[in-house]
């Protein structure tokens, strides 16, 4: 016979004063861990949501990201060429030759600089991300010195506001407008003209890659194809959003340290638990006995205790999980953004960070394992207690 | 009578008779310990990267567009020609990938070899000797950590993979360097990417060497000052500013290092505070007794200070002790491949862990010294649990 659920929860509210502090215990684990994996979780949720599965990036073969990559304006010519390209309202060819470079700019109040990510883009390659919308000013005009840049970088770089100038060397690039990159890596992004960037940078005849949208699918197969295989190109094709999804490396850092933490906080957590439900055993020793006089079983009690662990860690899961939702409500409301390095540009990628259902399902699950693990021991305890022995003590 | 029994052994006796919770206390107090000595050294390592004794009269020059943006060869000449400065040489990231590697584990640079020499300055070649690196242009100059962790030997031939340049690289290993503050890299001759590159004509960045540590601020800003208003401005930085700016990037680590010790530290109180009090709860009924034979508070207090502080105490040793010895054994560096080569736990990093779980012991002791306060004798004996 099992005991009543009741008997357990009222158990973790009656002794308040010991469980409480096992309960914040609990509490601060679980929130550390799903914290940290919500700005993993954001980092990742950049690279998910970036690049339409219809485009073709085209980059240099061996080279592990676009900023790393070279193509040439003659590749750039014979490409556009190449059959099976969708064509826009005007007829022409969607296709954008970009060049993806590194400026150090100072962050806003101060705090000492960081590379961003100035992308040249040729006419077509606004069309071609639709989901990046212009929300203040102008798009930047053709063979000027003028960008248009994410608004989410607008908040983080001094100059990169409406108006604003951004030095690059001896040139001076204007702020004509901001844009909105749909939660993608665009948004740590600032566009620019792709031949006046080639000057200013002094690439020559090179860009760093190319964006195309194929017909229809069977166009995008025979032009994976054709690029991948020509030889005299050296260029590899794949779908845009295939190339942002495996640029996971930033995460991992985060991912690393949450589980590490997690880890280490958790085993510091079941010693706190067990102590708890050691002291709970300890001080209902002749209730234990009444109990098993009654006629339950050691198997019932062993359960009940574990029970009452799980539910003690739970509350405690529970309450970590409302704190970093709490949390991530602010953040959201304030419009708060994290920064921090991307290992394939080198640049500072923007994101929010994301406390998602299955996370904080995840934390519960864990606080509920903490407080199993946790009571174990004290529950095989009571179990072994010798009936008589029990009810004679204090 | 009590005083027989001296003072300590009956601190220790009463720390001690419930066994089980003494040593779980300990433990939960030794693992949040080592726990805060971890990030603490994790947080050092992240953001002040080691300095050699050295490093401050070296000097990195880049564009001052960004680290990816070359610089013309034209300007060794004119930074040669700068007062203090002792030597320069070409220095290029190459970034390729070993043989079949996805990540480039270890960095290769690209630079002058017989300028470069002098910027070993308090390494030694182990194996091998300079002048076969300096004769052979296919060949390389490799850290002894790289050559022992992959198990090669000098001779052997290590291939690269291009990618941030589109040519693949093929360097035997001419001599192996050692004794330097990062023995990992491998220095090639700038010549072999210029000629694969087709005369390229540019530079990642510049090596400097200062003549001494006065002439280093001269230095810098006689190299920014050079090139201002050309078509290649330059930044140059001390290694150590350089390596900094890189920290910097990573974002806000001391603020998320410093938000989690905290966490880790209230937890660390909290369960400290609870298993205290739940000791001091257990035995209400003999501190009621000996209020009764006359023992002041004062005394009392001095009771609960002593093993809340003993047992906090013992849990710092263990912990900080336990730490110290595991990431001195812990080879982090071939498991981080590179990423956190020192991991030093300092002296003053565990002289912090040992400050909270001292301040630890004793904020603890507050709560329960409170309650024994307060309790009147008659109601202290009639406590049952």
């Amino acid at each position: 016979m099992a005991l009543p659920l009741k008997y357990n929860f009222r158990n973790v509210i009656v002794r308040w004063r010991t469980t409480l502090s096992t309960v914040i215990g609990v509490a601060a684990v679980v929130s550390v861990v799903i914290l940290l994996r919500a700005l993993a979780k954001g980092i990742e949720a950049n690279s998910a949501s970036t690049g339409d599965p219809r485009n073709l990036l085209v980059v240099r073969k061996g080279s592990q990201a676009e900023s790393g990559s070279l193509v040439t304006r003659e590749q750039f010519r014979i490409l556009q060429f190449f059959e099976g390209i969708e064509r826009n309202v005007t007829g022409d060819p969607m296709i954008s030759a970009e060049l993806v470079m590194l400026v150090n700019a100072p962050r806003l109040g101060g705090g000492g600089e960081a590379n961003t990510l100035i992308r040249g883009v040729t006419p077509r390659g606004i069309e071609l991300r639709s989901r990046v919308t212009l929300v203040e000013g102008r798009w930047f005009e053709l063979g000027k010195r003028e960008v248009t840049v994410a608004r989410k970088l607008a908040g983080r770089f001094a100059g990169f506001q409406v108006g604003g100038t951004i030095k690059v060397g001896a040139a001076h690039l204007r702020v004509v407008g901001l844009f909105d990159g749909a939660g993608s890596a665009f948004d740590s992004e600032g566009w620019m003209d792709a031949d006046e960037a080639r000057a200013i940078f002094d690439r020559g005849e090179m860009y760093s890659s190319i964006l195309l949208r194929p017909k229809d699918a069977a166009a995008q197969r025979s032009l994976t194809l054709r690029i991948t295989q020509d030889r005299r190109l050296a260029l590899r094709a794949e779908p845009e959003s295939e190339y942002y999804s495996q640029q996971t490396a930033t995460a991992l850092p985060f991912n690393i340290l949450a589980g590490l933490l997690g880890t280490a906080m958790a085993v510091g957590a079941v010693f706190a638990a067990t102590n708890t439900m050691y002291a709970s055993v300890a001080a209902r020793t002749r209730e234990i006995g009444t109990l098993r006089v009654l006629g339950f079983s050691r198997s019932s009690i062993v359960i009940s205790f574990l029970i009452e662990g799980a539910v003690l860690s739970g509350l405690g899961g529970l309450l970590g999980c409302a704190l970093s939702f709490s949390l991530y409500v602010y953040v959201i409301a304030r419009g708060i953004t994290f920064g921090t390095i991307d290992f394939q540009s080198f640049s500072e990628t923007v994101y929010q960070f994301r406390v998602t259902p299955d996370l904080m399902l995840t934390g519960l699950v864990f606080s509920v394992l903490i407080g199993l693990v946790g009571s174990l021991l004290p529950a095989l305890k009571a179990a072994r207690l010798p009936v008589i022995t029990a009810l004679k003590s204090l | 009578m009590i005083r027989g029994l001296s003072i300590s052994s009956f601190i220790l006796k009463n720390a001690l008779r419930n066994g089980r919770r003494a040593s779980l206390t300990v433990a939960s107090v030794a693992i949040s310990c080592g726990l805060l000595v971890t990030l603490l050294t994790l947080q050092r390592e992240l953001t002040v990267p080691p300095e050699s004794e050295t490093a401050s009269f070296r000097i990195i020059a880049r564009n001052k567009v960004s680290l990816t943006q070359p610089l013309p060869v034209r300007q060794m000449a004119a930074i040669q020609k700068i007062e203090g400065v002792r030597q320069v040489t070409p220095f290029t990231y190459f970034g390729g990938l070993f043989r079949e590697e996805t990540a480039t584990s270890w960095a290769q640079f690209g630079v002058e070899p017989a300028r470069f020499r002098e910027f070993l300055l308090e390494g030694r070649i182990s194996q091998g000797s300079y002048e076969a690196f300096v004769k052979d242009r296919n060949s390389c100059l490799l850290g002894a950590d790289t050559l022992r962790r992959y198990g090669f030997k000098v001779g052997d031939v290590l291939k690269f993979t291009g990618t941030f340049y589109p040519v693949d690289l093929e360097l035997r290993i001419a001599a192996v360097y050692e004794g330097t503050i990062d023995d990992r890299n491998c220095f090639f001759h700038h010549k072999l990417l210029d000629e694969l590159m087709g005369d390229w004509g540019m530079v990642g960045t510049w090596y400097i060497l200062a003549a001494t540590a006065e002439a280093v601020n001269g230095v810098i800003s006689q190299v920014n000052t050079t090139f201002s208003n050309t078509s290649a401005e330059v930044r140059a930085e001390t290694e150590r500013a350089f390596q900094l700016s890189f920290v910097s990037m990573f974002g806000n680590v001391k603020l998320l290092f410093g938000s989690i010790s905290a966490v880790v530290i209230f937890t660390l109180v909290l369960v400290c505070m609870s298993t205290m009090s739940m000791a001091i709860r257990e035995r209400f009924r003999e501190l009621a007794v000996l209020k009764a034979l006359g023992f002041r508070r004062r005394e009392l207090f001095a009771f609960i200070l002593a093993e809340s502080f003993g047992l906090a105490l013992c849990g710092a040793v263990v912990g900080i002790g336990g730490v110290w010895i595991f990431w001195n054994t812990v080879n982090l560096q071939a498991l981080t491949q590179g990423f956190l080569p020192y991991f030093e736990v300092t002296p003053r990093i565990m002289a912090t862990g040992g400050l909270v779980a001292a301040l630890l012991g004793i904020l603890a002791s507050i709560g329960p010294s409170l309650a024994v306060a307060r309790m009147s004798v008659v109601q202290g004996l009639k406590t049952l649990d």
